[in-house]
């Protein structure tokens, strides 16, 4: 947990310990990237507004190594803030001020490692994509393509399905595990993340395309 | 308030113009009045000036035709006059009178002029023939031992002024109505800053703080344009001020909210283990801290809303599905649902965020103050998609109808709270994520009892 209010952070800590989770405390970037090396945790929660480095910079940071799921603390829930963060590498974020609930629903959402969906086969192949759900593996013409979790599962939920639709809402639910109110922005961001390491030409996407005003489908 | 503005001006541009009317009226009419009557007074005078010297040439001519005595005859002489139906001569000798014509004796002649022609005086007099103006000469003739007389009708010179009067009339007319027209003109040139300074004023009130006046190259209204500009910016400032102030406020509120959330939350998980009045402290305190983290998230929300920092995000939405969604998320007890099939089959252009909480929000209010929504429909009226929330409670009294939407305003009985959970931001937010939209939200009375809450946002086929 990087967070640099104090008393927020021993608040934190005592509730989320309460739900059984242990905690490793940082109250600045340098501090939680230290610790991620050193303790390897399941999850970072980072707020956003941090002295030194911030938190959009640990994202990024993070993101260089590491896949783990990260969820931020915003200050705002404005576009700019949110989706930065999530350009950043962030999975999932929440709002000051927030319940403790809302933020363990979150945190149980992420750290959920499959998808629930049932039968899964060994790989599918798309073109030069080859994923292997139950290993958690996606090669790019033989190479590893290094995915965050979060991203995984996205990939693996329209794998799942070729050639079908699926709505932002149904992508919120199945991997966020947010209902029909969430934010969609969320799915855009991590499929744009998804499109640059999968796609030949990000910008002009023939893997996984929009369909406008319904969604996103794999083009098997 | 604008409609209230709207007769005054127009009155007033009604005066500058009756003004301009009746000036160049008053002034018309008295140079025609003038003109007119120099005019009569010329024509006459020449009239009569001719008619003179004519009686005296033809009394000349009877009075050497007839002064070699008696033996002339005077029928004659009346007969080598040039005599029309306009003009009639006679001489008079002695007792007889002879006329140029058979129709009119010497009856016709006034009078006094008789009387003054036979002392021996020439003259002449104006008078009315048959209701035709005339004009009477006569010039003694001593050496026959009478007189000559020729009466002139001057009808012609009446045709002429008539004329003339007519024209006059015409254009004392023409001048007034043009008056009329460049006093409209002038008055509404002269009006148009007002009306610019009325229009910004509006668009102020209406919450268009940037409106502004255009800089004028007259300095009279220069002076007008830099004082309501200057008005305008200091009320912007000001009411920003206020805004961010408590966008400031809650903005601070945040994280000590967040480190007393968790607290409290620690302390409810262990409420079990605490003795009991304890445990009612720890309910209390749980309950008044997640409703102050209410309060401080809409205050952000609604501040954020005003400020406009974020854009209406439009994506295509079945409203029908998201009506859904929101009953089954924030209620449970029965509603009737009415989605118009042309609503349920589109898929309109809508903020889902913010219709979402506008729904929302409604259905909050009508649980807190109107014993719970009763229907939620949803149809296309026209250009617009109106949406209504309907309660069975005790309704909203019209003086308080355009008030509930105000913020912290709790009815009537605003300082007793009771169980009373809602923030009194609510309805606020509703009236800003509806202004986004470019829509009206208001509440109306419903047959029976209860409060029905309109939406009305344009249709926007995506």
């Amino acid at each position: 947990m990087v967070e640099d209010d104090d008393r927020i952070r021993r608040a934190l800590r005592l509730a989320l310990e309460d739900e059984g989770y242990e905690i490793d405390e940082a109250p600045d970037g340098e501090q939680g990237l230290v610790s991620h090396v050193r303790n390897d945790p399941d999850l970072v929660l980072v707020d956003l507004m941090l002295p030194g480095i911030s938190g959009f910079d640990l994202c990024r940071e993070l993101r260089k190594t590491s896949g783990v799921p990260i969820l931020v603390v915003t200050a705002r829930s404005d576009t700019h803030d949110v989706v930065a963060g999530l350009e950043a590498g962030a999975d999932d974020y929440v709002t000051k001020p927030f319940a403790v609930k809302e933020l363990t629903a979150r945190i149980r959402s992420l750290l959920r490692r499959t998808s629930p969906l049932a039968p899964q086969p060994e790989r599918l192949t798309f073109g030069s994509i080859e994923v292997r759900p139950d290993a958690g593996i996606v090669c790019r013409d033989g190479q590893e393509v290094g995915l965050t979790k979060t991203e995984f599962r996205l990939l693996c939920e329209l794998a799942f399905h070729p050639g079908i639709v699926l709505s932002r809402e149904q992508l919120l639910e199945r991997i966020w595990g947010y209902d029909y109110f969430g934010d969609a922005r969320l799915v855009d961001a991590h499929i744009r993340r998804l499109r640059t390491k999968i796609e030949t030409d990000p910008a002009d996407p023939n893997l996984i395309v929009t369909v406008r005003g319904l969604g996103y489908k794999l083009v098997p | 308030m604008s409609s209230s503005e709207r007769p005054a001006r127009a009155r007033l541009q009604v005066r500058v113009a009756a003004t301009f009317a009746l000036g160049a009226l008053v002034l018309a009419a008295a140079l025609a009045l003038v003109t007119y009557l120099l005019a009569e007074r010329y024509l006459l005078d020449q009239r009569v000036r001719l008619v003179t010297r004519q009686t005296y040439l033809d009394a000349r001519a009877a009075r050497d035709s007839l002064g070699g005595g008696p033996a002339g005859d005077p029928a004659e002489v009346l007969d080598g006059l040039d005599i029309s139906d306009r003009r009639q001569a006679f001489i008079a000798r002695g007792r007889d009178w002879y006329a140029s014509g058979l129709t009119a004796g010497p009856r016709v002649l006034p009078r006094s002029l008789r009387d003054l022609v036979a002392s021996g005086e020439s003259g002449r007099q104006r008078f009315s023939l048959d209701g035709n103006p005339a004009m009477a000469v006569g010039v003694p003739i001593p050496a026959i031992g009478g007189a000559f007389y020729e009466v002139f009708i001057l009808d012609e010179l009446n045709e002429t002024l008539a004329v003339i009067r007519n024209s006059l009339f015409a254009a004392a007319a023409t001048t007034t109505i043009a008056a009329a027209a460049l006093g409209t003109w002038a008055a509404r040139r002269t009006l148009r800053p007002v009306n610019e300074v009325s229009t910004a004023a509006a668009r102020i009130a209406a919450g268009d703080l940037q409106a502004r006046l255009e800089s004028q190259s007259d300095p009279d209204l220069e002076q007008v344009v830099t004082s309501f500009n200057s008005m305008a910016s200091a009320l912007e400032q000001r009411i920003e001020r206020d805004a961010r102030f408590v966008s400031d406020v809650s903005h601070e509120l945040r994280s000590p909210l967040t480190t007393l959330a968790a607290s409290a939350e620690v302390l409810e998980r262990s409420a079990d283990s605490l003795p009991s009045r304890s445990r009612d402290a720890v309910e209390l305190m749980v309950g008044e801290v997640a409703r102050f983290q209410q309060v401080v998230q809409e205050l952000l929300e609604l501040s954020r809303a005003e400020a406009e920092v974020d854009p209406l995000d439009l994506e295509a939405v079945r409203l029908g599905d998201l009506v859904v969604n929101v009953t089954t998320r924030y209620r449970a007890d029965p509603l009737v649902v009415e989605i118009s099939p042309e609503v349920a089959r589109t898929a309109l252009l809508l903020d889902k965020r913010r219709v979402e909480r506008v729904i929302a929000n409604l259905l909050e209010n009508a649980a807190s103050h109107g014993q719970g929504a009763t229907r939620i429909a949803a149809r296309r009226d026209g250009p617009l998609l109106r949406i209504e929330v309907d309660d069975e409670g005790p309704g909203v009294p019209e003086s308080e109808r355009t008030r509930v939407f105000d913020r912290f305003y709790r009815g009537a009985k605003s300082g007793d709270r009771g169980a009373d959970s809602s923030t009194g931001l609510g309805l606020a937010l509703v009236t800003e994520h509806v202004r986004v939209h470019d829509g009206a939200v208001w509440v109306e009375p419903r047959d029976g009892s209860g409060a029905r809450f309109v939406v009305q946002i344009p249709w926007r086929p995506a």
